[in-house]
């Protein structure tokens, strides 16, 4: 089964999915802007990692988190 | 012109008896020969057809001239032919045989190796999908995609979605080789997208 819904995210198990390692300083609109060249995309970023963030605004230097 | 003297014809006619006589008697081994020969072609026919069809023709063309000789009465070129045929039969026997198996083995490993990619190609459909429905939903695109590649690797994405529906028709309809060549080039486009929209 091809899955190809619009806004589905790769899975974490997902070995094509992309990864960001947050570094003292990041953002999730710098993040997304960085991956997207939008910075009002960071709720892609955190709703694709709820399971590890529970705050945007609140992010770790170490944290990986997927790129949808 | 003499009349031909009684002991001559009567020569003449125990020479045609004989022939007559030879003939009929080669006549039941002929049939049964080609008989034979008929069923072991067509003990191979189907498979031949398949996997030999350029060798079947040819072992087809022998017993119909054989066929011709036996209707036409010359048994003694149907016995004479007969063993030559028997023998390109067993030849296409074989061959065919050694490409069914190899066939079959073919078949088996595109299943294992379909078997991985059905698992491995969705994935990375799905990850590029979603890159591109972010882009899609982005005012501007990143430093390291422009505006050309973007658009590449849409259409490139389209072209995997429709590559991978045919694999996927080509495995259910029990051709395990064709699904997993289709399987194949979408990886291929796959990793192209990838570096399209910065992901590798």
């Amino acid at each position: 089964m091809l899955m190809t819904d619009e806004n589905q995210v790769p899975g974490k198990d997902n070995p094509y999915a992309q990864y960001y390692v947050v570094k003292s300083g990041d953002t999730l609109s710098k993040i997304a802007e960085e991956f997207y060249g939008d910075k009002m995309l960071y709720d892609r970023i955190f709703d694709a990692n709820r399971d590890v963030l529970q705050d945007p605004n609140k992010i770790k230097p170490g944290q990986k988190l997927l790129i949808p | 012109m003499s009349r031909p003297s009684p002991r001559l014809i009567h020569a003449i006619w125990l020479t045609m008896a004989m022939v007559i006589v030879g003939c009929a008697g080669q006549k039941e081994p002929a049939t049964k020969a080609l008989a034979q020969a008929e069923a072991a072609i067509a003990s191979v026919r189907e498979d031949a057809a398949k996997y030999s069809p350029a060798d079947l023709q040819a072992v087809e063309a022998t017993y119909a001239a054989l066929k011709a000789n036996l209707a036409s009465g010359d048994y003694k070129a149907v016995l004479a032919g007969a063993p030559q045929l028997m023998s390109a039969v067993t030849s296409l026997k074989s061959g065919v045989d050694a490409k069914k198996a190899e066939a079959e083995a073919a078949m088996a490993a595109a299943t294992g190796e379909w078997n991985a990619l059905s698992q491995d190609v969705p994935k990375m459909v799905e990850a590029i999908q979603s890159r591109v429905d972010s882009l899609s939903a982005s005012k501007r695109l990143p430093k390291n995609v422009t505006q050309g590649s973007f658009d590449q690797a849409k259409s490139g994405l389209d072209m995997m979605k429709t590559t991978w529906a045919d694999a996927s028709a080509a495995f259910s309809s029990g051709d395990p080789v064709d699904a997993v060549s289709k399987a194949k080039q979408v990886k291929e486009k796959g990793a192209e997208v990838l570096k399209l929209l910065g992901m590798s």
